[in-house]
């Protein structure tokens, strides 16, 4: 009877085990573009996860004029904050949604892991093509022919926002070059005020310097991975820094905190090189500072240059398993391009568009008062054109960042610097690429 | 001996979820940690094939983990005997009839445990919060989400939520205490500290040996309050517990790594919690 | 008595201070007193919580009842009967069982939630209700604590009374020995409970749609949401107070049992 009941508890054990276990690894399909046909008859229905505010509200419309094209939509929390996790999850065992939002920086992480599908094949989505800004093309493509890995959504492109009233009062000059942006952090911090805060822990603020700078972190030809944290622009960017650090010229709140917005709230930092979403990010955690604010372009290396940094930015990826590819492109290119969705996107979640006409959506002509009437917006429609296009993002992403961060807040705190932390950030994104067997140049 | 019918109608319902939603798993996870992936190009698919103990070796070989080890296990030798000694202290309070209005006061200090770890967490960071913090003459002079203090903000919410519920526990056995004890006691002339030190400490042992085995348990377990703690503090690193890293692992997507991660973190836990029980336990249980 | 004071005002501050936020508009919250009211708005906060993204605030305080009471209350009952067999009948293979319940107690939850994901996908059952409820179900540390309480109040005499009386075993079980073991079941419903409630990585990694989360998870996501959305940190403050309330509603009323159960468990 012992060895009955025991039999029962094991066998089903392992049943469960081995039935788990039987189907994992066979089912990739080789990479490549997928066919991409309309479905044969009957309407389709799609599921879509994104962590945009409000996106249910957009969706609605399209489901409106389109009823043989329904979208379900699932909201989430943003992609690190465990959005990413699930669609990894999900991807594993073969159940993803049709559609996800994915940051450009994450896309390399998907495809590595053949979780998305490539839309070369799609019509709609090649015939939209040329109506994006083409760096943000670059990003879904990869820079590859024949490779579509997702519709780019909203770009982040970089400019400076500065206290107009501070700078004023004080006499500063507002920088144009990062020299005179050194120079400006004396007299800022000379008039009891820090001319910004050093992002310590989001790496993407500095992945956006470097990128401005000319910094490639990643490249892949193909058989394998080149990883170059230290190169020379980015370590140009990182000694600058470094320097307005050692010189305590920069406070280091740690971002994304309320302590961040009562800075910025009291003016105690003066300027943030940020991009166009920061905007919001501005007038929602400083409120009482409406109107004081301006936007001027990015600081440049040399003078009368016209380089921009790019900041964030999403696209609508379409996962591998997707019984509907064409309708899931059908509806990314609506989302991303039509007037309609740009415009709701806009108004609703402050996205700015990806495409070359985005910049003419009316809420982005017009001149906005917390910035004290300045149509700020024109400034960021100058900077997307002026991103540079050939920035890749390496497939490990968040161990990179991570890795960088814990180095930048030490960096910050006093002991190592800024490039000790891209040194060590290096070893681990090349241990960590190994780990996963992805092939990698030492 | 009775019929085996009714045993097994005992047994199997539990004894069937458990292996399917405990053993199951763990078989899982032990056979994912033998694997690994291997792949051609830059985007080529991947492949699972069997990688014996490799992934063990990455994680011996990997310092962030041993580091967050070393930082619950750090958490743990602090935080829990504080929270056992006040929640003593508390208990033998109580008991001791110094204290008037018993009842209220053992349901303050028990009304935090109603209260779950991830909200207990968003609550406490916005108590730290320089900006909002009613205790602007702590906030204002300590960053207790800077690196060096954010641990032990961690350690303030755990102590906070568990405190009242351990109390509990030991003010339990303190009842349960038979009076004639305290009578003999009377007599030798013993103090209300002495009594408490020499009499209802030794006799409510047992209680306090169960609450240490699940504050280690616990300890070893935390997660909530550091993933939540994220957004307040960018101290708090993605690997920043044993738990964290084994999360943050899998979300690389690294399943046969953080399958290995888990694998030996579960190890390790039975092995350190089960020594303590088996020798706790010894005659007491039979 | 001083140290009572401090001690009622360590615990219960942070609670009083979550009500009174939880009354502020936004712009109090952060402007006014953080201890004492400024102009009430409960109910204007209310109202906004539970109209927000069509009531799901309402639903996964639903979701949360049904996954914890549900799991609690069905898992307490297995536990029982597992932990009172283990206790009351010599049978083969019974230490060996009692072990491995044991190692379960033991197991770190990350260790099982990922496993059990990649399970659940093999029968394509994730993200459903049955994928949290179901493995929130099993709760080896109950029993091992419906075992010693078995062992030590429900006397042997009074099983084999009932055995004389032709009552079966199955019978007894219900009828005498839960009663006798009443204090120790709520005491592992209420540990069951506290599990479950507090479990969120689970539900995090089982559960893509919000519809299904349980009202932690659902709050854990808002917070993470608040720099891109700042009215929601209203929410998450006011929705913190309201999910509060049930479970706190419910270990008052559950006080006496709770405290004897534990006497029982913990002298032994």
């Amino acid at each position: 009877m012992k060895k009955k009941l025991l039999g029962v508890l094991m066998t089903s054990a392992l049943a469960l085990t081995a039935c788990s276990s039987s189907s994992d690894g066979g089912d990739e399909v080789a990479a490549g573009a997928s066919s991409c046909a309309p479905a044969s008859g009957g309407p389709v229905t799609l599921t879509f996860t994104s962590w945009i505010p409000k996106i249910e509200e957009v969706v609605k419309v399209w489901n409106d004029a389109h009823p043989e094209i329904q979208v379900k939509v699932q909201t989430g929390p943003n992609g690190n904050g465990g959005t990413y996790q699930n669609f990894f999850n999900q991807l594993k065992a073969g159940n993803a949604p049709d559609l996800g939002q994915i940051e450009y920086d994450a896309l390399p992480s998907f495809r590595v892991q053949d979780g998305l599908t490539n839309l070369a094949a799609c019509k709609p989505v090649t015939d939209a093509k040329d109506r994006f800004i083409d760096w943000t093309w670059n990003q879904v493509s990869f820079g590859e022919k024949d490779a579509v890995y997702g519709v780019p959504q909203d770009s982040g492109p970089m400019a400076l926002f500065y206290r107009k009233d501070l700078f004023e009062k004080a006499g500063i000059p507002v920088p144009a070059t990062w020299e005179e942006y050194a120079a400006a952090a004396v007299k800022v911090r000379a008039a009891g005020g820090y001319i910004t805060n050093f992002s310590q822990s989001d790496i993407n603020q500095f992945a956006g310097l470097a990128w401005q700078a000319g910094g490639r972190w990643f490249s892949n030809d193909g058989t394998k991975w080149t990883v170059n944290l230290q190169d020379e622009a980015t370590t140009k960017v990182a000694n600058y820094w470094q320097d307005l650090i050692a010189k305590k010229l920069v406070s280091a709140v740690p971002p994304w905190t309320t302590e961040w917005d009562s800075a910025y709230n009291k003016g105690q930092a003066w300027t943030w090189v940020s991009a166009v979403w920061g905007a919001n990010s501005i007038s929602s955690g400083a409120p009482d500072t409406s109107g004081k604010w301006a936007v001027a372009p990015m600081p440049q290396w040399t003078a009368g240059g016209k380089v921009a940094g790019n900041w964030g930015g999403s696209s609508t990826a379409v996962f591998k398993g997707s019984k509907h590819p064409y309708e899931a492109a059908q509806f990314a290119i609506w989302l991303n391009t039509s007037q309609e969705a740009l415009t709701l996107l806009n108004e609703k979640a402050n996205l700015y568009p990806a495409t070359k006409d985005g910049a003419t959506l009316p809420a982005l002509g017009k001149g906005v008062d917390f910035y004290g009437g300045q149509k700020i917006y024109d400034v960021f429609a100058a900077a997307a054109t002026q991103v540079t296009p050939d920035f890749t993002w390496g497939p490990t992403m968040t161990s990179t960042y991570a890795s960088a961060s814990d180095g930048f807040k030490a960096a910050v705190s006093g002991s190592g610097t800024l490039l000790d932390a891209l040194k060590k950030a290096q070893t681990t994104t090349i241990d960590n690429l190994k780990s996963q067997s992805i092939p990698v140049a030492e | 001996m009775t019929s085996r019918k009714p045993i097994l109608f005992f047994v199997l319902p539990f004894g069937l979820l458990f292996a399917a939603f405990y053993l199951a798993p763990i078989g899982y996870a032990i056979k994912q940690s033998l694997y690994k992936v291997t792949r051609t190009g830059t985007f080529g698919p991947a492949h699972e094939v069997f990688g014996g103990l490799e992934q063990y070796q990455r994680v011996f070989q990997n310092g962030p983990f041993w580091e967050s080890v070393g930082r619950v296990l750090l958490f743990g030798v602090v935080q829990v005997p504080v929270m056992l000694g006040l929640a003593l202290l508390l208990a033998l309070l109580l008991d001791s009839g110094l204290v008037r209005g018993k009842r209220f006061f053992r349901l303050a200090f028990f009304v935090p445990y109603a209260i779950p770890g991830v909200v207990a967490a968003i609550m406490w960071g916005f108590l730290y919060s320089p900006n909002l913090s009613p205790f602007t003459a702590v906030t204002s002079n300590w960053n207790l989400l800077s690196a060096d203090l954010v641990l032990w903000a961690m350690a303030n919410v755990v102590t906070w939520v568990y405190v009242g519920y351990n109390m509990l526990i030991i003010y339990s056995a303190l009842l349960a205490i038979p009076q004639e004890v305290y009578e003999a006691a009377t007599i030798d002339g013993a103090g209300p500290w002495r009594t408490a030190w020499s009499i209802k400490i030794p006799l409510v042992m047992p209680a306090i040996v169960l609450t240490t085995v699940f504050s280690i348990i616990g300890t070893l377990q935390l997660l909530a309050e550091p993933q939540v703690f994220r957004t307040f503090s960018s101290a708090v690193s993605s690997t920043y517990t044993p738990n964290l890293t084994v999360y943050s692992t899998s979300s690389i997507p690294n399943f046969n790594l953080a399958a290995a991660f888990s694998v030996v973190l579960a190890l390790a836990t039975f092995v350190l919690s089960f020594t303590f029980l088996k020798f706790t336990s010894r005659g007491g249980d039979k | 008595m001083g140290i009572m004071g401090i001690c009622t005002f360590y615990f219960l501050v942070p609670i009083w201070w979550l009500f009174v936020g939880a009354t502020k508009s936004r712009g109090d919250f952060s402007g006014t007193a953080p201890l004492w009211f400024a102009d009430f708005h409960l109910g204007q906060n209310l109202s906004e919580l539970f109209a927000y993204r069509d009531g799901v605030f309402l639903r996964w305080m639903a979701n949360s009842v049904l996954y914890t009471g549900g799991a609690a209350l069905l898992g307490t009952l297995l536990a029982a009967m597992c932990g009172y067999a283990l206790a009351k009948y010599r049978f083969p293979g019974r230490e060996l069982i009692f072990n491995l319940v044991l190692g379960g107690v033991l197991v770190p939850a990350t260790a099982l939630a990922l496993p059990l994901f990649l399970i659940f996908s093999e029968l394509e059952a994730t993200n459903t209700f049955w994928s949290v409820f179901l493995p929130s179900l099993v709760n080896p540390f109950g029993v091992y604590l419906a075992r010693i309480y078995a062992t030590a109040s429900v006397p042997e005499e009074l099983l084999e009374a009932a055995r004389l009386d032709g009552s079966g075993e199955v019978r007894t079980f219900f009828k005498i020995s839960t009663r006798l073991m009443f204090p120790a079941l709520v005491t592992i419903f209420l540990f069951h409970f506290v599990a479950v409630w507090n479990n969120f990585l689970l539900p995090l990694i089982m559960l893509g749609n919000e519809r299904l989360f349980p009202v932690t998870l659902g709050l854990y996501t808002w917070n993470g949401q608040v720099n891109q959305l700042p009215e929601l940190r209203m929410l998450v403050l006011t929705g913190a107070l309201v999910s509060i309330v049930p479970l706190v509603v419910a270990f008052l009323l559950l006080q006496r049992f709770w405290r004897s159960g534990l006497g029982a468990g913990s002298v032994k």
